[in-house]
């Protein structure tokens, strides 16, 4: 059996539709579509009626002219819908779409007559600028029309400004040019400004006798139907279409089926006014123009000619800047090359505007998901309609976009000789992006034995590229018949298409467009991600997970960012920096000091500091780089490096000394920065071993009074921990830190006008050194009193150095821990951000995240009973035992509610009531908050990852993000 | 099937509009254009080379280059023997994009795969003078070394270096014996036949975990 014969036994099955919904498009929405309106066309109003168009130098008019006032005569009458929108009044035939579409836009109507007439019925007849006359008869309940007609009047009353733009407008539309010349029998006009075929020539070589026949066609279809802002569309419009388009009239053809006249009209002056504004001003897309110009059908003469490049430039940059969103896309100069032979930059970038807009979208956009998105679409029309050749692509493991994906992209215009291309842009832009699959379907189709042979990639494009070449031969040569053979491939392939391919619908196409939506936008996201995870500085503490995190958070920060449409700007302002921050730096999450205007002020203070900080080309504002770049510095586990790099933040002349504001400034941010400790809703590591400890105590004391053959360690299943004390403390320790730091750094700040009132040199010099000489030292100085009190005055400036800096923050030992550890493990850049972490949060007990490690108390209790030496010890079962994490169980339910009574329970009793509370526990979003932490060794994150419960999850997510 | 033939597949990859076409155009055809339509997608043209006793068929994959088509490089990259990275020795811009292609490829292409640089464009400088140089010789080396990759400095316009680097490639890519190659064109290897779109791309991601740092 043939090929085609066997597709055409596997190809007639009908379409599986049903599975599949459409993507919902508003009733509004749809008809804008439908008719190529501008978007702010919605309707206003609309109503069953009865129409009749009488062209003005119609031949019924001529016979009517003859007759007495009679109307009416003869005109056909279509029964269909009239809308109204706010500049167009819209008629389409109830029955058959193509039978009469009329599309009038409110400009043209000079005058509106309510005709008299039978009593029920209510007769509208519209006369236009040019003489021709719309008779609408409204169907319906008579205040239904009373209420349309009004609307009618009302928008025309609106419109009269708008309608004086319309002679001007006509003067650009060929339309006018040939309707005044051959009817005015005007000799003196000159035709209007039109592509550069008007100065270079068409491609092909168009016989003159057939472009005047088609010319001829168009003029007698004018006289009848009108033309251009007022026109019927019927059946032989599509007619004409499709034998293709004379050259003169071909842009305003396009201009009108593509809806981009609308735009023109409705937008006039706007592209000049874009291009002046932009004179002279570059981007990356004008730099990409600029690179492809010479590079656009280069061979058609006018792309030789600084002419033709410049309008080509003018187009381009202006959509560039019109839509920055796409800016530009290397293939858009093919196309727009294409255009501008036969339009004016004006009617091309209007054209373009559409097409990017409605005819290809996404298709050069900077992810390029439309491209991508219909290549996935086409291969499926690929897969039900030619099958067997689906299988051989398939099996030959053949790139089918490597052929198709230009196809798509460049409308054909660098697959096949221009003249033909154009046919198609013909029939493309009356049709809508349908045309683009009909076509490349009939082209495998049409070489289906021929790509059936070939093997691998480079026969199939050979085929291809032979055949695109030869589109103007015969489809028949050996034929007998002469009217077979004089049938060329091109008009084959257009039969093909439009024919058997004709069941490839708009409608089919949304459909399944719809159904690949979501895995290309996957992919796409995918791609990005991994692509500008690779292209981030060099960091050194932030691993690939992290990097992965932090590039999550970022674009959920930026929520008018859309990664797959790569639409919206990619950058940080300042306000979506603090949310950023806010969602994983503990030190940064919204609380309640939020409402206390001092403590505003400070959070300001500082992370504008560190905005600035991170913005290293001071942009005002902070790409991905500069933030991972950012966030890298901060996670450093250089104690030193950590305090220098905050002292930078406050040195702005880089100096290496903080004058006295600067100081302030800094304290002020250390205040800011410790709150969660200082409020106590986290806790430090100063704090957490001393609970442990306390913890550790008891237990030893518990086992003290047990019996002497007991030779196990029992852990506290609930022990209350006093809370409040533990608060209290810490509270105390950090104000104690921020009261210390002030006075010391005023007391021991270089004076700039007695430069050796007092010794500090040994204390500068000491570094690195040992925290207790250096406290004892500042013991010392403290007494000293007096001497502060004279720096706080400001007559006396000071300045404090780096090194001193650092010595007064390593003196303090919550300080210190604070820069070596604290702070740096509060930012929690590997931590999957929970969206809905809302309800954990409920239930997490004052202090927040904490959470103690078994085994270091464990630890505590071996040692204190070692020292306590009792030979029996054998402290050795808590540590062998792997329940790290059901021994955390207890400690976590004693913080979270301290209410429960202290009960002991022996550890390697896993009931189901433990396992509960187990899952309970790791199914909290709070213990993937502590993952990070430092403090939790490498056993335990084992453990933790082991339990099926959210951390299965997360592990999913990584690996869909990796 | 010519048994002596072995194929090897070749991707060209580099910023646009700095001469990959012409590369390839070169190569094959021994052909200069001035101004070339830029690549749309991907091109796709073959070249056979003599190489000691044997004959290597170049299938070469020609990408375009401006940046938001790289989503669609994994597409034309995928079991790639080969890679040609091209760069501007006048646009420093389209060296830093280099450097991001071969780090893309080594972490998303076949292992093995056999990668030159060409810092094209070298007849501007000749006829310019060195001012009209961005990125100098030693730079290019350098990654060269870093990255373990051949490495030309090469003109489109003039031929300089176009077969060499060619040449280069098809000597250092592990030749297979006839038998694998038939397979290699037929659709019998398992890991070779699934399709690879972007999803497969991120499989390998997975795999890859740690190592981006």
């Amino acid at each position: 059996m043939s090929f085609l014969g066997s597709l055409r036994q596997k190809a007639t099955f009908i379409d599986k539709i049903a599975e599949s919904f459409l993507p919902s498009l508003t009733r509004d929405e749809k008809f804008k579509l439908e008719y190529r309106l501008p978007d702010e066309e919605l309707i206003v109003d609309d109503i069953n009626a009865d129409l009749s168009f009488v062209g003005a130098h119609s031949k019924l008019r001529e016979i009517q002219n003859h007759r007495t006032k009679e109307q009416n005569v003869g005109a056909y009458v279509f029964s269909g819908r009239l809308y109204l929108t706010k500049h167009f009044l819209v008629f389409r035939d109830a029955f058959d779409k193509k039978s009469c579409v009329l599309l009038l836009n409110l400009s043209t109507i000079k005058r509106v007559e309510r005709t008299p007439s039978e009593a029920n019925n209510f007769s509208l007849t519209l006369t236009l600028y040019t003489g021709s006359e719309v008779l609408i008869q409204l169907m319906g309940l008579k205040y239904k029309s009373e209420q349309f007609s009004a609307q009618l009047k009302l928008h025309l009353k609106e419109n009269i400004e708008n309608a004086r733009k319309l002679p001007q407008f006509l003067n650009t539309c060929y339309s006018e040019f040939i309707l005044n010349k051959n009817i005015m029998h005007k000799t003196d006009l000159i035709p209007p400004k039109s592509g550069l075929g008007q100065q270079f020539k068409y491609p092909g070589n168009p016989s003159m006798e057939k472009e005047k026949l088609k010319l001829r066609l168009w003029f007698d279809y004018f006289k009848e139907n009108g033309e251009n802002m007022g026109i019927v569309k019927n059946h032989i419009f599509h007619k004409l279409v499709r034998v293709g388009l004379p050259n003169r009239i071909r842009g305003e053809i396009w201009e009108l089926c593509s809806g981009a006249m609308y735009l023109r009209y409705a937008n006039a002056g706007e592209y000049q006014q874009i291009l002046e504004e932009n004179q002279g001003k570059t981007s990356q897309a004008t730099d990409e123009i600029e690179k492809d110009l010479k590079r656009s059908l280069p061979e058609y003469k006018a792309y030789q000619t600084s002419e033709g490049l410049n309008r080509l430039r003018n187009v381009l940059t202006v959509y560039s800047w019109k839509n920055p969103d796409v800016g530009y896309c290397q293939a858009m100069n093919i196309v727009v090359a294409g255009l501008l032979i036969y339009m004016t930059e004006e009617q091309a970038f209007w054209c373009l505007y559409n097409l990017c807009d409605v005819y290809v979208p996404g298709y050069y956009s900077k992810t390029m998901y439309g491209t991508l998105l219909d290549q996935k679409v086409f291969e499926y029309f690929v897969e039900d309609k030619i099958p067997v050749l689906w299988e051989h692509i398939q099996k030959q493991d053949i790139q089918l976009s490597i052929v198709s994906l230009p196809w798509f992209l460049s409308l054909f215009f660098t697959s096949m000789p221009l003249e033909f291309s154009f046919r198609i842009m013909d029939i493309f832009f009356l049709n809508g992006s349908r045309t683009l699959f009909q076509v490349s379907l009939a082209i495998l189709k049409v070489n289906g034995d021929a790509l059936l042979a070939s093997e691998e990639d480079g026969t199939f494009i050979a085929v291809l590229k032979n055949y695109f070449q030869t589109l103007g031969d015969s489809a028949y040569p050996d034929s007998d018949d002469p009217k077979l053979r004089s049938i060329t491939k091109f008009q084959q392939l257009l039969v093909t298409a439009f024919k058997e391919f004709n069941v490839i619908t708009s409608q089919i196409i949304s459909q399944q467009r719809h159904k690949f939506e979501k895995e290309i936008t996957l992919n796409i996201e995918t791609f990005v991600k991994k692509t500008q995870i690779r292209q981030m500085p060099k960091t050194f503490y932030l691993h690939s997970t992290d990097l992965s995190n932090i590039y999550d958070i970022y674009y959920q920060s930026i929520e008018t960012y859309n990664i797959s449409l790569g639409k919206g700007s990619s950058s940080m302002n300042y306000d979506v920096f603090v949310q950023f921050l806010g969602k994983f730096c503990d030190w940064c999450k919204p609380c309640e000091a939020d409402n206390d205007s001092r403590f505003v002020e400070q959070k300001n203070e500082f992370l504008k500091k560190l905005f600035n900080y991170w913005d290293t080309n001071d942009s005002g504002e902070l790409t991905l780089n500069n933030v991972v770049a950012g966030l890298d510095k901060l996670k450093t586990d250089d104690l030193l490096i950590m305090i220098n790099n905050f002292f930078n933040l406050y040195d702005k002349d880089g100096d290496g000394e903080l004058h006295r504001e600067e100081v302030l400034a800094l304290s002020e941010g250390l205040l800011f920065l410790t709150e969660p400790w200082r409020s106590g809703r986290y806790v430090d590591v100063l704090t957490k071993t001393a609970i442990e400890n306390e913890i550790a105590d008891r237990i030893v004391e518990q086992k003290a009074q047990e019996e002497d053959g007991d030779d196990t360690i029992e852990l506290p299943n609930d022990v209350e921990v006093n809370e409040e004390k533990y608060k209290n403390e810490q509270s105390e320790r950090y104000l104690k830190a921020a009261s210390n730091f002030l006075q010391r750094s005023i007391e021991y700040a270089r004076s700039v006008d007695l430069p050796s009132d007092f010794n500090l040199i040994e204390l500068s010099d000491d570094e690195t050194g040992g925290s207790s000489e250096s406290t004892d030292a500042i013991k010392k100085k403290n007494l000293n009193t007096l001497k502060a009190n004279a720096a706080l005055d400001p007559t006396h400036p000071k300045r404090l150095d780096m090194a001193t800096f650092r010595m007064i923050i390593l003196a303090d030992e919550t300080y210190e821990l604070f820069f070596s550890e604290t702070w740096r493990c509060s930012t929690h850049v590997n931590k999957l951000i929970d969206t809905d972490n809302t309800r954990g949060k409920a239930l997490r007990g004052m202090f927040d995240g904490f959470m103690a490690d078994g085994r270091k108390v464990a630890k505590q209790v071996r040692i204190r009973v070692d020292s306590v030496a009792t030979t029996r010890s054998r402290g050795d079962s808590i540590l062998s035992t792997d329940t790290n994490a059901t021994s955390n169980t207890p400690m976590a339910k004693s913080l979270s509610s301290s209410t429960k009574e202290d009960k002991f329970e022996d550890i390697d009793d896993f009931t189901s009531e433990q396992q509960e509370e187990r899952d309970d526990l790791l199914g909290n979003s709070w213990v993937e908050m502590d993952i990070d932490d430092t403090m939790i060794e490498p056993e335990r994150k084992q453990v933790l990852s082991r339990p099926p419960m959210s951390n299965s999850i997360s592990k999913d997510l990584i690996e869909f993000e990796a | 099937m010519n048994s002596n033939v072995a194929s090897v597949k070749l991707v060209l990859l580099g910023e646009a509009a700095v001469g990959k076409s012409s590369i390839v155009v070169r190569f094959v055809s021994n052909d200069f254009s001035e101004n070339k339509e830029p690549t749309i997608g991907a091109a796709f043209l073959t070249q056979r080379v003599n190489i000691d006793d044997h004959t290597i068929k170049f299938e070469i994959w020609d990408t375009a280059g401006q940046e938001r088509f790289a989503s669609l490089a994994p597409m034309y990259y995928r079991n790639a023997q080969a890679a040609l990275i091209v760069y501007d020795v006048t646009k420093p811009q389209s060296f830093i994009k280099a450097r991001h292609w071969v780090k893309e490829l080594h972490e998303q292409a076949s292992g093995d795969i056999v990668i030159a640089l060409a810092g094209n464009k070298v007849d501007l400088i000749e006829e310019n003078g060195e001012n009209e140089r961005k990125v100098a010789t030693e730079e290019g080396q350098k990654l060269a070394d870093e990255e373990n990759l051949l490495f030309f400095e090469t003109s489109a316009k003039t031929g300089y270096n176009v077969n060499e680097i060619f040449l280069a490639v098809g000597d250092k890519i592990p030749l297979k014996r006839p038998n694998d190659n038939a397979n290699e064109n037929g659709s019998g290897n398992n890991q070779n036949s699934s399709r690879v779109q972007l999803t497969d791309a991120n499989a390998n991601a997975a795999n890859a975990g740690n190592c981006s740092c």
